[in-house]
């Protein structure tokens, strides 16, 4: 058991944060809910951060650190399905990756635009095609998530079969959606946090309620423990762990998502604030692979058969 | 980062496990629905304890200098973590050898390092913890307890309750007052639990016979020599003892082991099919993972020699919020276990339902959360 930062870990989540810091604030929008960010996108790439997995001394814990440290910036960066699922299904596939589930097809598809590869993930294997404008519906600009997100109309005749274990792919899934929600949950509460510290009524901080700190002391503790649940995932590459991580990262969306909105007010309704950037996001991470009762089955099947 | 045990910490856990395994006796799981204060487990304990510290395991994580083998933080988890599984088998002398010993050989005169060093090593003395009073709980800065020192003695007047042990403890690690300046007023006192003047009584409780009692001390007089520190030093060497014993004891351990028991005993008659079932018990489990993940996370700080602050506060909310889900899971899915069906779940249970009070309630780590690791703006009062 060794649970602190080795060097390489930290020099890389150091780099990621000079690389990231012009991308930290959050610029005012009004068009879109979903911010992105081309010219970040680019700079990961070129630097590497999205296959950190592949290099031997960084592995699959580095990955959901720089999966979860991304998840924090107001951006949305397809980094998670890139980072864990594309290396093991074939590296060189067109980003962004949208994954969806065979009997989930008409699931809203994060990141889904023609150029994407989308890897379809069920009882028929492991298949992926490249998305084009024919296969897209209409695009969404009234999504009220804070990610891109489209669906599918049709798919091609033919997609491409890659020989890999679906279970290990649905495994990879589960740890990047729970490394990308410990980052969102991350951001979240550090946002809240600030706002109700500043934000006076009664003549104190609002934060200087009792009611307020209990729930929110709850809150930094499901964080904080989603967080370890996410690399323990990722490091141990156990099945159970994976849905576990997933599971565990799923209840603590549904709760923050309502306390943190609670906690803003009027403001918290508004986009004046950031802060349904991250939580717009958490909120549809939630039903990611069925949801969290599915993950509680997944683990279930992983632990007690 | 490494999620995996080491070899060698797979080893020690092994020579523990093994250790357990040939010196529990047959009837040890309906033995030990004793509480680890009850007088059956307190007397069970006296034995085993001398027997682990002639197997050298009863404070291997010792430095070398105190006749430990100086083996880390880890070791020391692993060695609590298997002891509360199996119903904590040291009963009381859990805490002699986690803080009690080491705050002894930090803080005592040579004097009383001579003299209760020595039982606690061959396992066989037992101590009890003199904190909270009746007015005095979560608020322990506010306790009355009054020594007064006169002719070379202390005399001693007022109560304590919800005290461990205390029935059958040689001596107690008693908090009293000696000035009215709150947290600087505090002075600890090791008293023989003989001395004339203290009363014992038991306080029956949902966790089991002989487990926690009021004390009383009328007149209680003590040699000037029994008092530990300085007059006024309680409060920081408390502060000390505690970073010893910070996350306490590694419940989330028992919660998991009690969550899988419940979930054989349900699977052997096949009332584990049910979706809501299997859904709950994940849940449980998610739980009790995310307060072992968040409890090793600090044993990782003191791996590294760091200071540990509020996120033990943390670790133990995560703790309690995995305790609480199991004793539910076992009372909707299998309410038959705490009606005689399982000695085991009923053994957890009664343990379970503490984590949120003793040793300080989960609102306090909440309050401790909202103020050290959020930093949050502070509370008017
Ligand atoms: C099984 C068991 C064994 C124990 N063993 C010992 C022992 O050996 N020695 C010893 O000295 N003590 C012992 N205790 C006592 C224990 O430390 C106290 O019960 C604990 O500190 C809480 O104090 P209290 O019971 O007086 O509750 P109170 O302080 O009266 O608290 C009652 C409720 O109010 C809440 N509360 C209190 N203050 C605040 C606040 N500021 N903000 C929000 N909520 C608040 C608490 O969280 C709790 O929910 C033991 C207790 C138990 C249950």
């Amino acid at each position: 058991m060794q649970l602190s930062l080795n060097e390489d870990q930290q020099q890389v989540l150091d780099f990621i944060d000079s690389l990231a810091r012009p991308y930290a604030g959050v610029p005012l929008h009004d068009v879109s809910l979903a911010l992105e960010n081309a010219e970040l996108d680019a700079a990961l790439i070129e630097n590497g951060f999205l296959d950190v997995m592949a290099v031997e001394e960084l592995g699959p814990v580095t990955a959901a650190l720089v999966v979860e440290k991304l998840a924090r910036l107001p951006f949305a960066v397809e980094a998670a399905a890139s980072t864990f699922v594309r290396p093991l299904v074939a590296p060189d596939l067109p980003r962004p990756i949208c994954l969806v589930e065979e009997d989930r097809m008409g699931a809203p598809l994060r990141f889904l635009r023609p150029g994407a590869t989308v890897i379809v993930i069920g009882p028929s294997g492991v298949r992926s095609f490249t998305a084009e404008e024919e296969h897209i519906a209409a695009a969404q600009e009234d999504t009220l998530y804070a990610y891109p997100v489209a669906f599918l109309q049709t798919t091609p005749q033919t997609l491409t079969t890659h020989t890999v274990d679906a279970a290990e792919v649905l495994r990879l899934w589960r740890v990047a959606m729970a490394a990308e929600a410990a980052g969102l949950l991350g951001a979240a509460l550090a946002s809240t946090v600030t706002y109700v510290s500043e934000r006076k009524q009664f003549g104190r901080p609002l934060a200087t309620f009792q009611g307020m700190r209990h729930r929110l002391a709850e809150d930094q503790v499901l964080t904080n423990s989603v967080y370890w649940l996410a690399l323990r995932a990722a490091g141990t590459a156990q099945q159970g762990d994976a849905a576990l991580a997933l599971l565990h990262a799923q209840e603590a969306a549904r709760r923050v998502c309502y306390d943190y909105h609670q906690f803003l007010g009027g403001m918290g309704i508004t986009l004046e604030h950031p802060l349904h950037l991250w939580t717009y996001r958490l909120k549809l991470l939630t039903a990611e692979l069925g949801g969290r009762g599915e993950q509680a089955l997944a683990a279930a099947d992983a632990l007690w058969g | 980062m490494q999620f995996e045990w080491t070899v060698e910490q797979d080893a020690f856990r092994h020579k523990i496990r093994d250790f357990l395994a040939s010196n529990l006796p047959d009837d040890w799981e309906t033995f030990s629905e004793h509480g680890p204060a009850s007088p059956a487990l307190t007397a069970f304990a006296r034995e085993f304890c001398v027997k682990l510290a002639e197997a050298g395991i009863l404070f291997p994580h010792w430095p070398i200098e105190m006749g430990g083998e100086g083996l880390g933080p880890w070791e020391q988890q692993i060695l609590a973590e298997e002891m509360w599984i199996a119903g904590e088998p040291r009963g009381g002398q859990y805490m002699n050898v986690n803080w009690i010993g080491p705050t002894l050989e930090r803080y005592g005169t040579p004097e009383q390092k001579a003299r209760y060093l020595e039982p606690i090593t061959r396992g066989e003395s037992l101590w009890c913890q003199g904190f909270s009073e009746p007015d005095a709980g979560s608020d322990l800065a506010s306790l009355r307890t009054r020594a007064v020192l006169t002719d070379g003695h202390y005399v001693i007047n007022g109560q304590k309750i919800w005290t461990s042990y205390a029935g059958l403890a040689d001596t107690c690690f008693l908090l009293t007052r000696t000035s009215d300046d709150r947290k600087k007023g505090i002075t600890i006192i090791l008293v023989p639990m003989d001395t004339p003047g203290i009363t014992v009584r038991q306080i029956p409780s949902l966790i089991g016979e002989g487990d926690i009692h009021e004390v009383f001390f009328d007149d209680v007089t003590v040699p000037e020599t029994a008092r530990f520190g300085q007059e006024g030093q309680a409060w920081e060497i408390v502060a000390y003892s505690l970073r010893n014993e910070r996350l306490g004891i590694p419940r989330f351990t028992l919660a998991r082991a009690a969550l899988d028991r419940a979930v054989q005993m349900l699977k052997g008659q096949e009332r584990f099919r049910r979706e809501a079932v299997r859904i709950e018990a994940a849940r449980c489990a998610a739980l009790c993972e995310a307060a072992g993940t968040a409890n090793y996370a600090v044993v990782q700080k003191r791996v590294d020699g760091l200071a540990i602050g509020a996120e033990s506060s943390s670790a133990r909310y995560a703790t309690v919020m995995a305790e609480r889900a199991v004793c539910e899971f076992v009372i909707e899915f299998l309410p038959e276990a705490l009606a005689g069906a399982s000695s085991y779940l009923k053994m957890h249970h009664q343990r379970g339902i503490v984590a949120g009070v003793a040793a300080g309630s989960a609102e306090i780590q909440l309050n401790i959360i909202a103020s050290d690791v959020l930093e949050l703006p502070r509370e008017s009062r």
